[in-house]
């Protein structure tokens, strides 16, 4: 059996020569998790959709801790652990998750599991060039299949939110993307989220051991830091004069800082980033990087810090250069208005009446289907394009009038669907708690729901002497087992709103 | 370009078999084969003169010694020419008056006595429904005219597809559609009942004919010589079907109408109705909860009533405000602000070329540039800006967004990040509400930058502009740009 040669072989390995990294037996650190998610309907965010299960790959971290991506375990209802190629199962638990990093720790409580298995050696960084093998258990085969590095580039993760360097490979590997680990030398370099073809995006070691240390630091897990800043390239001679900065273009120009973000309190709209961290910012935004070369600037904050650490800047502001500090911050992805992905969280909703209430976010616009950036309501599209990232204290999240459970108390209403909320009953809403609120304090006889500006329709308004019989007998019509679900967690505090610049400088 | 019958065809092809009708061979002569040829200009390309092609469609004559046929069949036209009955020889005719709005428009011949002798169509009233018509016409598929025979399946509000920004009373028949048919006669017992214009491609055998209270409102109008176009109370409604929005709103049992939820600015309705308001009765009628009105046998949305109107004429409305009932006499106006989401025919595409810089108005002619499909794949800003935004904030329908379409690339611009389909904001301080004002704002600059911005993303582009001024001229020759600008 190749399982157990292969075994034999790796207990016989010896640490070669000088060189680091010894010739390990992938078999005894790579497993496989069998993942069974259920994801929740987000037109009936009550119910869930029918349980997929899917095979996919994790690498042995630590004593007794395995790594895979943070997606694949999402809503999993139910994990187990097959070690060595073998279909013996194990159940798995989840030890921490980082979702903007995308990684998550598991562990398996039978006592002895890991005996046989061996953590993989981190790579100290990722390799910039040459070959790579990419590791997978199939059909209690080990599959290595060559890889060859492509370029490092920074991307945002998988919520969308955390910017960080990543590593794209041509690989031989097909279907890949599901957590594959990468080695290079014996060494692990990284696990792969994602493949498009023969390319392979793959979450680096940097932030696998970043994320594994602060996991494992006492006083709790340290967030990775994100920049979270608008900006554009500043290679026009042109505008960078007209700032009043002297000589060729370089930095980055600062068009919008967000509420929350790292930059919010330190960088102002027209600012010129010039450095970070002591680090000079070039004038398409790249800085470099003292081993992958040249890379976004906003790797700088991920690369060594962690949210909370203050690092030092420099800007040229209204003509004149000044140091600016700034406190880092985690990553947005529930930082923004209208959050790309909640990571599996429980959608929050209410139901009134037969009306329908949630948020707006990505899960909901992903219902459109594959083209759902060009079939989602243009209403809707718009304001996600154009508002997405734009949270202030006073408005946090968007609540919709999802739809309409017809019945004869929201008679001519029926149609409705996908309607921003303003107010119901004089109160401003901004959370799905603000909906269940509002509707307990009725203006006279009525319940007045108006919605933000829209092409459609201004208000609802329904009667609140019947109201509540009204919505236990739709919840029974339509078998809805519960009226609502507030929010699990509450949205963090991003603290103070973000100064603007004083005045519209004008023309300089 | 191999000549394409007009876009908006119709009416089914369904041969008269037996007895043909007493009045048929007086409408066959009456009954004229059109053939623009036309140039339209690029919107994306807004300099240049535009392809030219060469559409069919029909008409007829009426009294006047004109030819009614759609504003479709006859837009952009450069040169008409008009082939009679049984007559193989080519006449020019010109076009007397159109109206985009409601796809109507009037030909008359050049040579004074051409249509001496062809008997004038009289025209008559609303068909019933289920009742015949025939329509004549010279559809696509060869040269000699057609007619046909259709029942008349509904008569309803229909959107008006040569504008695509109006709708109005259209009569739907079972006929399946054919290019060319489009202004041709629909006739019943000898009168025209309508003019065939239009299809539903995601309907199969129907076509679409304009009513003769269309017909007649758009004579009346054009008797002067110049139309002025449908009068628009410019309002969003809300239907009221829930009884507890009723009670709200003070209504009391029985009665019934609809609330106005939005007024655009310098309407008729503005200053007349606050959103809030409820519309009772107009014309007297009586407007149920769902914005319907009783219309001899039928139910049509309300705003029918104000079609019948004239700009300049007074719509009589009962609104409940406020726990009052109010009975006004609101003086119909147009409104032309709502250009900007119609097609645009016969002008040209209005811009400014500015050191490589295509600035152009924000409508629908820009925005079609994406495609039919511009709804979902332009820029959001822009759509959102045109559709929506003047949601929330009518004022700005009073007020232009100018566009940087596109960048003619020269050293001078080559470094602007952000070039194209893209709203701007300010230029050199100044906010921008009208395409002049971003021409007096670049040409009225003695700073030694022009600073352009842009909305929502706090984008920003300069140009020097000593080397701006100097390149511009330059620019213009080496992309063919004629003009520099029309506004």
């Amino acid at each position: 059996v190749r399982t157990l040669a292969c075994l034999a072989l790796s207990a016989l390995a010896t640490p070669a020569l000088a060189a680091p990294a010894p010739r390990v037996s992938f078999e005894s650190q790579v497993v496989v998790l069998v993942v069974t998610t259920q994801d929740y309907d987000e037109w009936r965010p009550w119910e869930k959709k029918t349980p997929e299960t899917r095979t996919v790959q994790a690498v042995i971290v630590d004593g007794s801790l395995i790594a895979t991506t943070a997606d694949l375990v999402e809503n999993a209802t139910v994990i187990f652990v097959e070690k060595h190629g073998r279909p013996l199962r194990e159940p798995a638990r989840i030890v921490h998750v980082d979702a903007d990093a995308n990684l998550a720790l598991l562990t398996v409580d039978k006592p002895g599991y890991f005996a046989d298995l061996k953590p993989a050696v981190l790579a100290p960084s990722m390799p910039t060039e040459g070959q790579v093998s990419t590791v997978r258990w199939r059909s209690g085969q080990l599959e290595i299949s060559a890889s060859r590095i492509s370029r490092i580039e920074v991307e945002t993760s998988y919520l969308g939110s955390l910017e960080h360097a990543s590593l794209i490979v041509e690989t031989d590997l097909s279907g890949g993307g599901w957590s594959e680990p990468l080695f290079a030398d014996g060494r692990l370099i990284g696990l792969t989220f994602a493949q498009d073809e023969k390319s392979a995006t793959v979450t680096p070691v940097d932030i696998l051991r970043a994320f594994l240390e602060s996991a494992r630091t006492p006083g709790g897990y340290r967030e990775f830091a994100n920049l979270d800043l608008s900006w554009e390239v500043n290679r026009d001679p042109a505008l960078t004069r007209s700032l009043g900065l002297e000589g060729e273009p370089r930095g980055i120009l600062v068009t919008r800082v967000p509420w929350g973000s790292s930059a919010c309190g330190a960088l102002l709209p027209r600012d010129i980033l010039l450095g970070l961290d002591g680090h000079a910012i070039d004038a398409a935004g790249n800085y470099e990087h003292r081993r992958y070369g040249q890379l976004k600037f906003t790797q700088i904050v991920v690369d060594g810090h962690h949210a909370g650490d203050v690092i030092p800047g420099e800007v040229l502001r209204d003509g004149k250069k000044l140091p600016v500090k700034l406190t880092l911050r985690p990553a947005r992805s529930a930082h923004d208005l209208v959050p790309v992905r909640t990571g599996g969280a429980a959608p929050p909703y209410v139901i009134e009446g037969g009306l329908v209430f949630r948020e707006l976010d990505g899960e909901f616009l992903r219902t459109w289907g594959k083209d759902w950036e060009k079939k989602a309501p243009p209403f809707l599209m718009t304001s996600y394009d154009l508002f997405r990232t734009t949270q202030t204290p006073a408005r946090r999240r968007v609540i919709l009038l999802a739809y309409v459970l017809p019945s004869a108390y929201n008679l001519g209403y029926g149609n409705l669907e996908t309607l921003p909320v303003e107010r119901i009953n004089g109160r401003d809403i901004d959370s799905i708690a603000d909906v269940d609120e509002a509707f307990r304090h009725p203006e006279g006889d009525f319940h007045r729901i108006v919605f933000e500006a829209n092409p459609v329709r201004a208000e609802v308004v329904l009667d609140a002497a019947t109201l509540e019989k009204a919505t236990q007998e739709i919840l029974d019509e339509y078998q809805i087992p519960e009226r609502r679900r507030l929010r699990e967690t509450p949205l963090p505090d991003l603290g103070e709103a973000c100064p603007d610049r004083p005045a519209s400088p004008g023309p300089p | 370009v191999r000549g394409k019958s007009a876009w908006l065809a119709a009416i089914l092809l369904c041969p008269v078999t037996s007895a043909p009708l007493v009045a048929a061979p007086a409408i066959e002569k009456s009954v004229v084969r059109i053939v623009n040829h036309a140039q339209r200009p690029s919107w994306y390309t807004p300099w240049g003169g535009g392809a030219t092609q060469w559409t069919t469609g029909s008409g007829f004559v009426i009294e006047g010694g004109l030819i009614m046929t759609n504003a479709h069949v006859v837009s952009d036209s450069r040169f008409l020419a008009l082939f009679l009955y049984g007559d193989p020889n080519p006449h020019e005719g010109r076009v007397v008056v159109e109206g985009h709005d409601c796809d109507l428009a009037l030909i008359r011949p050049v040579e004074p006595k051409l249509l001496d002798g062809v008997p004038a169509l009289p025209i008559g009233g609303l068909p019933s429904l289920r009742s015949m018509v025939e329509t004549y016409g010279y559809p696509s598929g060869g040269d000699q005219i057609s007619s046909t025979q259709g029942v008349v399946s509904r008569i309803d509000r229909q959107l008006y597809a040569h504008s695509a920004a109006d709708g109005h009373l259209a009569v739907q028949t079972d006929a399946a559609i054919n290019p060319g048919n489009s202004g041709g006669p629909v006739v019943q017992e000898g009168k025209i009942v309508g003019v065939a214009f239009q299809n539903n491609k995601a309907m199969e055998s129907v076509g679409f004919f304009i009513p003769t209270e269309v017909i007649r409102h758009f004579l009346a109008d054009a008797k002067d010589g110049t139309y002025d176009g449908y009068p628009d109370l410019a309002v969003r409604t809300a239907s009221l079907e829930n009884p507890a929005a009723r009670r709200l709103a003070g209504m009391q049992e029985g009665e019934s109408g609809v609330r106005v939820d939005w007024i655009a600015p310098d309407s008729s309705a503005d200053g007349w109705l606050r959103t809030g308001d409820i519309l009772l009765r107009i014309e007297g009628q009586p407007i149920a909860n769902d914005g319907s009105v009783a219309s001899g046998e039928l139910r049509l949305p309300f705003g029918l009533l104000v079609d019948r109107r004239q700009i300049g004429e007074k719509l009589p409305a009962r609104i409940l405000r406020e726990g009052t009932r109010k009975d006004l006499d609101i003086p119909l106006k147009g409104y032309p602000e709502n250009l900007r989401y119609s097609n645009q025919y016969d002008r040209r595409p209005r811009y400014y070329v500015y050191a490589g810089l295509v600035f152009v108005p924000l409508d629908r002619e820009m925005v079609k540039t994406f495609g039919d499909d511009w709804m979902s794949d332009a820029n959001s800003e822009l759509v959102y800006e045109l559709l929506f935004r003047p949601q929330g904030e009518p004022a700005l329908l009073k007020k232009e967004r100018v566009v940087l379409l596109r960048r003619l690339d020269s050293p001078v611009n080559a470094n602007i990040p952000f070039f194209k389909n893209i709203l701007v904001d300010k230029v050199n301080g100044r906010t921008i509400d009208s395409l002049e004002d971003l021409v007096r704002a670049v040409e009225e600059n003695r700073a030694p930058y022009h600073v352009f911005e842009f909305g929502y993303f706090g984008r920003v582009a300069v140009l020097d502009r000593a080397a701006a001024d100097k390149a511009n001229a330059q620019i213009l020759k080496d992309y063919g740009v004629a003009k520099d600008r029309n506004l």
